[in-house]
């Protein structure tokens, strides 16, 4: 966990030292001004308590305090954090021109290709991911990953937490002999960068997740009648 | 907006497909069966929707069950309804009996029934005269408490939050004991392991730290630990192991 090398701030000092009370970091929160994957939980002596990170929340909260005046607390949400608009809908025909659609992604995702019907955001994720390490894998270990992402996002904050902790899809092999009979197994993870497996695995893949969020959001979510404030001007 | 937008209603028992509706009403036993968009549903028998709904307002007094996520303006719960995802509802009054999987995002929450959700309740406003579980956090700027059965949340966060004795407690001893017979021996709590706020208020409650502004611990209060950076009062009946001023 890379969070656990960084200094860390109790809120009572982040309260005190910022002059915010209670009232507006909770509204904060619930704004998604500050994510969920910054609030880390700790138990001390004097019972639980929570810690931030402590440079970013900090800055953060700085930023919130300049620009509130300014603008409504909703607006800033989506202007200082890279949130993702989870309503977001994916076009289908977008994904064709993405080159992310061949036959054997189709098939994992079961997908009807005469049926056209938009992606959500997590879908596009999934497909996007598997679509990457569509030429090295086998495919039910593209099945493997779909599931094992699709898992990761029942999470509510995975895509929050997918730039904030530069979460990776991993694709491992293991080979197992004995007795003169040997298997390879699949392992699939979603993990930050720092993770470290054992020495017999052999690292296959890895998919940024950030990366193609980051591709989902400024090359798919164009679409007319979709409310992202992504701006259209790719009218080419 | 598509402008032939069409009604539908079930009155026996039938099926409709999920779509664009202007208004459903299921008064028999009914089931969309898929995602819906409507301006307004009303489910007064047994009505499911096997989908997400997306609807200005919802009114539900039979039974209803939501297997995916629920996203409203205004949804007003009486009989018993269940959500199997998340409820976005701008204005959520429940006087019977609602269970959200996931976490309930709102402006305005009313409770004078019972609510259940297995993740965060938020809210600006969030007031309770019932009882409610919530898993994860109850946040709101302003959350009033008015304890009518048991109430618990993992933790409680926000700018003023008070928390009152209900109705029943105050008419004597003889009613808080028969309530505590036929409740199989719970009375009336609130029961939370932390409970942060700028202007914090409360009866009744069991916590184990309460960190705050302005702290007032009052009657019936069991609170391990506090700490205040204002001021600190507490009834002579409660029992505060720890206060620390910060």
């Amino acid at each position: 966990m890379n969070i656990d090398e960084e200094k860390l701030i109790s809120k009572k000092e982040v309260l005190e030292e910022t002059g915010i009370s209670y009232g507006q970091l909770y509204r904060w929160k619930r704004k998604g001004l500050i994510p969920e994957s910054w609030f880390v939980r700790r138990s001390t002596f004097t019972g639980q308590e929570t810690f931030f990170p402590r440079d970013k929340i900090i800055e953060r909260i700085e930023q919130i305090k300049e620009m509130k005046g300014k603008r409504p607390l909703d607006d800033l949400a989506e202007m200082i954090t890279e949130k993702v608009n989870e309503k977001l809908q994916i076009a289908f025909d977008r994904l064709q021109e993405l080159d992310w659609l061949d036959e054997s992604i189709l098939r994992v995702f079961d997908i009807d290709k005469e049926e056209k019907r938009p992606l959500s955001i997590k879908e596009a994720l999934c497909l996007g991911a598997v679509s990457c390490v569509r030429g090295s894998t086998r495919g039910e270990e593209r099945d493997l990953l779909k599931r094992t992402l699709e898992v990761a996002l029942e999470r509510n904050d995975l895509l929050d937490r997918i730039p904030d902790e530069a979460l990776r899809l991993y694709l491992l092999r293991k080979r197992l002999s004995g007795g003169g009979i040997s298997a390879e197994v699949s392992l699939a993870a979603v993990t930050g960068p720092g993770a470290i497996f054992d020495p017999d695995i052999q690292l296959v893949e890895t998919v940024d997740l950030g990366e193609v969020l980051e591709r989902i959001k400024l090359d798919l979510g164009k679409e007319p009648g979709t409310k992202s404030d992504t701006e259209d001007e790719d009218e080419r | 907006m598509n402008d032939k937008r069409n009604s539908a209603s079930i009155s026996g028992a039938g099926t409709i497909s999920g779509g664009t509706y202007s208004r459903v009403s299921i008064s028999g036993a009914g089931k969309v069966t898929g995602d819906i968009v409507a301006d307004e549903l009303r489910i007064s028998g047994a009505g499911k929707v096997a989908g997400r709904a997306e609807v200005q307002e919802i009114v539900t007094s039979g039974s209803a069950a939501f297997a995916s996520d629920v996203i409203a303006d205004e949804m007003r719960v009486s009989g018993s309804a269940r959500v199997d995802g998340q409820a976005r509802v701008k204005e959520l009054k429940c006087s019977g009996t609602f269970k959200v999987e996931k976490g309930v995002a709102a402006e305005y929450v009313k409770v004078s029934g019972s609510l259940r959700a297995g993740e965060d309740v938020e809210a600006e406003i969030f007031k309770a005269s019932g009882g409610f579980r919530i898993e994860g956090l109850l946040t709101a700027d302003k959350i009033e408490i008015k304890l009518g059965g048991r109430c618990y949340a993992k933790e409680i966060g926000g700018e003023r939050i008070d928390v009152r004795r209900g109705g029943w407690r105050e008419k004597g001893i003889l009613l808080d004991g028969l309530v505590k017979l036929f409740a199989g021996g719970g009375t009336a709590a609130l029961e939370t392991k932390q409970i942060e706020g700028d202007e914090v208020s409360l009866e009744d409650t069991e916590a184990e730290v309460v960190r705050g502004k302005k702290v007032e611990i009052g009657p019936g209060c069991r609170i391990g630990r506090v700490e205040y950076s204002e001021s600190l009062k507490v009834a002579s009946d409660a029992v505060v192991k720890e206060r620390v001023k910060v």
